[in-house]
């Protein structure tokens, strides 16, 4: 593959083109303006390196390909599972909003972090405080996240209804769902699902202030509490636990 | 009987209608052979009685033969080579395709066709052209026209001289039309064009004018141009210019009253002499005494310091200005009585 | 140090006054082996061209006193997130220094006007001047941020002496307190005494040759005639300085403002007031006029200091051709981005004190081309990574 023809495809592949996606997309049509034969655009310099090495390039050189989404970035600075956190923050499409709210709350968890780490006089001690906002938020969400959720069903009816409502469930609540009278059945989740109600829950904590403190503020401490596998994230976290191994006996439930 | 066949031959057809007894008529029409025959057909067949016809057929038309005119063959044929063409076409003149001995042709070709030929071609006729203006006939103008001239002047062989005996260019355009009308709108316009320098102006006055005519002038060239358009003849347009121009010029020279009030606010120009900074300098400079007048001469660097400030404002604020003050500054910041300088060190 | 000046007006309420007694704690800086970005020369006195791209720290007991009247509040933020208070040695503050070391001080003041785009660090320079005079006992004039005083001022009352102008006494009382902090040592050794009698009432005067202390403290206390006693402090300041009895350092931020013609400050008639008409504003264009010796000033004009759309940073443009004409002739000295040095040098820093970590010689690239070079965006790119 020549040099010139290397170029050309990554230039495709970085979508530099002058439409944006965003521009494309027609409200009234729900879909996508590109014909199926499109392929996704690979816009993280390693992924175009791995496929360069593997010499897919050439193949996806004669290939068309969509435009890149506004925030997908070559940058350094990029990361996957911000950028997810940042759409999860997001409310009304107000992205630069969220962006700048998750932001700053990297901002106070430095902060916050590093005053800790000087006022730290042991070196092994300060060895141990994570600095990295990015990290502790990698750390939150993997802590944070559950395996299991219950699922609440209708037993004795005609109907047998599930209810995807965990997420809304308050803490105190769980306790007197007993008295409702629909099963509560103990399911293993999908990854994603997992994901989707790890993240949310920091961000239900972090919601979840009064009206003068900041989201940034409030979402820092959440953040650092879950990295370091306490707060009322975890607490929540522990508490669906601990009512999914109460009802393990429903489990067979699932099935029927 | 007689008399009265004779009437029937004459008035038969008003005689019909008003006999009662037709018998006595038949009776006469029986007894005479009709002597004349009405058409060559009826020659030697009917040879009777004449056939009355109440209502006579028109006589035949003979029909018109048109004979048509030879055309003569197109002129250019018989044109010699060395033919003088200002006698074949002396004068304006819609194009005529048999005169004009050149394969010329106009209009839009039909798909793989050539344009279309001289003949019969409406284009050509519409166009105004200048076949009576062939370099030659202009030379003869020139030549029986010279008797008519003057010498030129000597003087006036540059442009530059030109330009200092002649400063006011008029200009306006002449139009030709082969349409049915002559008058062409845009004929009427006349504009004036003199270079500023040649009007006798002096500070007050150039300023003045400058503000009077404002686009009308362009710095680069120093041309002023006044351009007339509003009446609809060009003679009146060329008085209206000339009105302009004297009322201009005279009205830059009265000085009115209320031009005294003038300040920097109007954003004329930045004088130094007359304004704060220089007083701010001579004050400074005679603190802690008080400065009986603002005479700067005794300052060092004063004048550079005028002119940093003057440009600073008057030519507009970039680095390059503001760092021309700032060295100015420098140097009347930090005079000292051994003349030592400051550097940034 | 990195942080530069931004419009943080809203920030800059006057609890912010209060907030320098959050300095920094003590940290063990110097212990670290040799950093060649800083420089262990933390008397601005001494710096110049072979202290330039360097950072240097300013002691802590240097920094309270500094700041008596106060800082933007990202400064001190960021002082008490990186544990102490380091400025980055640049270009135009070593300029002015080497001016203010060699200036003839029996000749009237210089003025030397700070101007540059947002965020080039106008507010850091003159920090770093304002630790110059004070390392150099002067009497230091300190304003932080003029326009805090002219966006929604606490309480306005009619001036007692003049017809048209407005007090803000609450203002006037807090800077008052900051300036007598700050400059109690001085005034006390100094020993300055009034050159004249001034009444404020009929009952209520300061008598000649009483203490100059006295006179700060009588508009301390009685708020109601705080802005008159500035107006008086100031002429009394010119006074003492000419004579010799003390230097005087005037550094005013924002200057600009008190030629702007949009306040939200309202009269009786609920109209607008313009600055001009403010009382703070007589006092301090009194003391940057350039009657009087043994002192230097130092002011900033800034884009964000006046409610008006600015277009250009130029000095005189955002001084007007009335602020010019009262400043003139004075020094312009431009702040400008970050050069290629620097900006390393400031990286650096911020690796130093973990505010970044990891980052590739492609991220810095980065960086560098999104922040332009600008120490204030830089900061901005910085601070969530």
């Amino acid at each position: 593959m020549t040099s010139l023809q290397k170029l050309t495809t990554l230039a495709r592949l970085l979508s530099l083109r002058q439409q944006s996606r965003t521009e494309l997309v027609n409200a009234t049509r729900n879909y996508s303006v590109f014909n199926p034969t499109y392929v996704k655009p690979v816009f993280r310099p390693e992924e175009q390196e791995a496929l360069d090495q593997e010499e897919e390039l050439k193949a996806l050189s004669l290939l068309p390909i969509k435009p890149a989404f506004t925030d997908d970035t070559s940058s350094e600075f990029y990361d996957k599972q911000v950028n997810k956190f940042i759409n999860f923050l997001m409310r009304e499409g107000k992205k630069e909003t969220a962006r700048k709210a998750l932001e700053n709350t990297f901002e106070n968890i430095k902060r916050i972090q590093l005053e800790k780490y000087n006022k730290a006089t042991d070196p092994a001690e300060k060895e141990k405080i994570e600095l990295d906002p990015r990290a502790i938020l990698r750390q939150a969400i993997e802590n944070s996240t559950p395996v299991l959720e219950l699922l609440k069903m209708k037993k004795g009816g005609q109907t047998y209804q599930v209810i995807n409502d965990t997420f809304h469930i308050q803490f105190e609540k769980l306790a007197d769902d007993a008295l409702f009278c629909c099963i509560k059945v103990p399911v293993p989740l999908t990854e994603k699902r997992a994901q989707f109600l790890g993240m949310n829950w920091l961000i239900q904590a972090g919601k979840d202030k009064q009206m003068k403190v900041h989201l940034s503020e409030k979402l820092a401490h959440e953040l650092i509490d879950a990295a370091n596998n306490e707060g009322r994230v975890i607490k929540k976290k522990q508490e669906l636990y601990r009512q999914c191994e109460a009802n393990r006996s429903y489990a067979h439930f699932r099935w029927f | 009987m007689s008399l009265v066949a004779r009437l029937c031959e004459r008035h038969s057809v008003y005689l019909i209608p008003s006999i009662n007894n037709l018998t006595v008529v038949r009776s006469v029409t029986k007894a005479r052979i009709p002597n004349t025959a009405t058409s060559k057909t009826d020659k030697g067949k009917h040879y009777g009685f004449r056939i009355l016809e109440l209502i006579p057929k028109p006589p035949e038309k003979q029909q018109r033969i048109v004979k048509k005119i030879q055309a003569l063959p197109p002129r250019m044929n018989q044109m010699a080579v060395d033919q003088d063409w200002t006698s074949v076409w002396p004068g304006q003149r819609t194009f005529h395709p048999a005169t004009v001995p050149l394969p010329v042709r106009q209009g839009y070709p039909k798909k793989n066709e050539a344009p279309p030929s001289k003949y019969g071609n409406a284009e050509l006729m519409k166009i105004p052209n200048f076949l009576h203006l062939t370099p030659p006939t202009i030379k003869r103008h020139c030549e029986a026209l010279k008797k008519f001239c003057t010498k030129w002047p000597e003087e006036l062989d540059t442009d530059t001289s030109y330009d200092k005996h002649f400063p006011l260019e008029v200009i306006y355009s002449n139009y030709c039309y082969s349409g049915p009308s002559i008058r062409e709108p845009m004929a009427r316009i006349v504009s004036f064009r003199v270079k500023l320098s040649n009007l006798t102006l002096d500070q007050h006055a150039k300023d003045k004018i400058l503000r009077l005519v404002g686009e009308r002038y362009d710095p680069e060239s120093d041309l002023l141009t006044i351009v007339a358009d509003r009446c609809p003849i060009r003679k009146q347009n060329y008085e209206y210019a000339e009105y302009l121009l004297t009322a201009l010029y005279h009205e830059s020279w009265r000085k009115e009253e209320w031009e005294n009030e003038k300040t920097l606010a109007d954003m004329e120009y930045y004088d130094w002499d007359l304004e704060q900074s220089r007083k701010n300098l001579v004050t400074v400079y005679a603190w802690p005494e008080i400065p009986q007048d603002y005479d700067y001469e005794n300052i060092p660097n004063a004048t550079e310091y005028k002119i940093a400030v003057s440009d600073l404002v008057n030519n507009g604020e970039d680095d390059f200005s503001v760092n021309k003050y700032k060295e100015a500054v420098k140097k009347i910041m930090f005079w000292k009585p051994d003349g030592d300088k400051p550097n940034e060190k | 140090m990195a942080v530069s000046q931004r419009n943080f007006i809203k920030l800059l309420k006057l609890t912010n006054l209060r907030q320098s007694s959050t300095a920094a704690q003590a940290m063990p800086v110097h212990e670290d082996i040799h950093q060649s970005f800083r420089t262990r020369e933390d008397n601005p006195e001494y710096h110049g061209m072979q202290h330039i791209n360097r950072i240097y720290t300013i002691p802590n007991n240097d920094l309270k006193m500094i700041t008596c009247q106060g800082l933007i509040t990202m400064y001190m933020k960021q002082f008490k997130t990186f544990a102490e208070a380091s400025i980055l040695v640049r270009k135009p503050a070593v300029e002015i220094i080497s001016y203010l070391n060699q200036a003839d001080y029996s000749k009237p003041v210089n003025k030397y006007v700070l101007y540059g785009e947002d965020g080039t660090g106008k507010t850091s320079t003159m920090l770093h001047t304002l630790h110059y005079a004070y390392t150099k006992g002067q009497i230091i004039v300190h304003v932080p941020w003029i326009r805090s005083w002219f966006d929604g001022p606490k309480e306005t009352a009619n001036s007692i002496t003049k017809t048209n102008k407005i007090d803000l006494p609450f203002h006037a009382a807090a800077w008052l307190r900051n300036f007598k902090t700050q400059n109690q040592h001085i005034l006390n050794k100094a020993d300055i005494k009034l050159s004249a009698t001034h009444e404020w009432s009929a009952t209520e005067n300061s008598a000649k040759d009483s203490s100059l202390m006295d006179m700060i403290d009588f508009g301390i206390s009685r708020i109601k005639f705080a802005s008159n006693v500035i107006i008086k402090l100031m002429s009394e300041l010119k006074q003492a300085s000419t004579s010799g009895k003390c230097k005087v350092l005037v550094a005013i931020d924002g200057y600009n403002a008190l030629f702007s013609q949009q306040t939200n400050i309202f009269n009786d008639n609920k109209q607008m007031v313009p600055a001009s008409q403010v009382s703070l504003t007589e006092a301090f264009l009194d003391i940057t006029k350039s009657d009087w010796c043994n002192g230097q000033v130092i002011v900033t004009v800034d884009k964000m200091a006046t409610k008006e759309n600015a277009e250009s940073h130029f000095p005189r443009y955002l001084l007007t051709n009335e602020g010019f004409d009262h400043l003139d002739p004075f020094l312009p000295i431009s702040v400008e981005n970050y050069t290629e040095d620097e900006f390393n040098t400031v990286i650096e820093y911020y690796k130093n004190r973990k505010w970044i970590r990891n980052l590739s010689s492609d991220g810095q690239k980065e960086l560098q081309l999104l922040s332009g070079g600008n120490p204030y965006k830089l900061m901005e790119y910085c601070k969530h990574l």
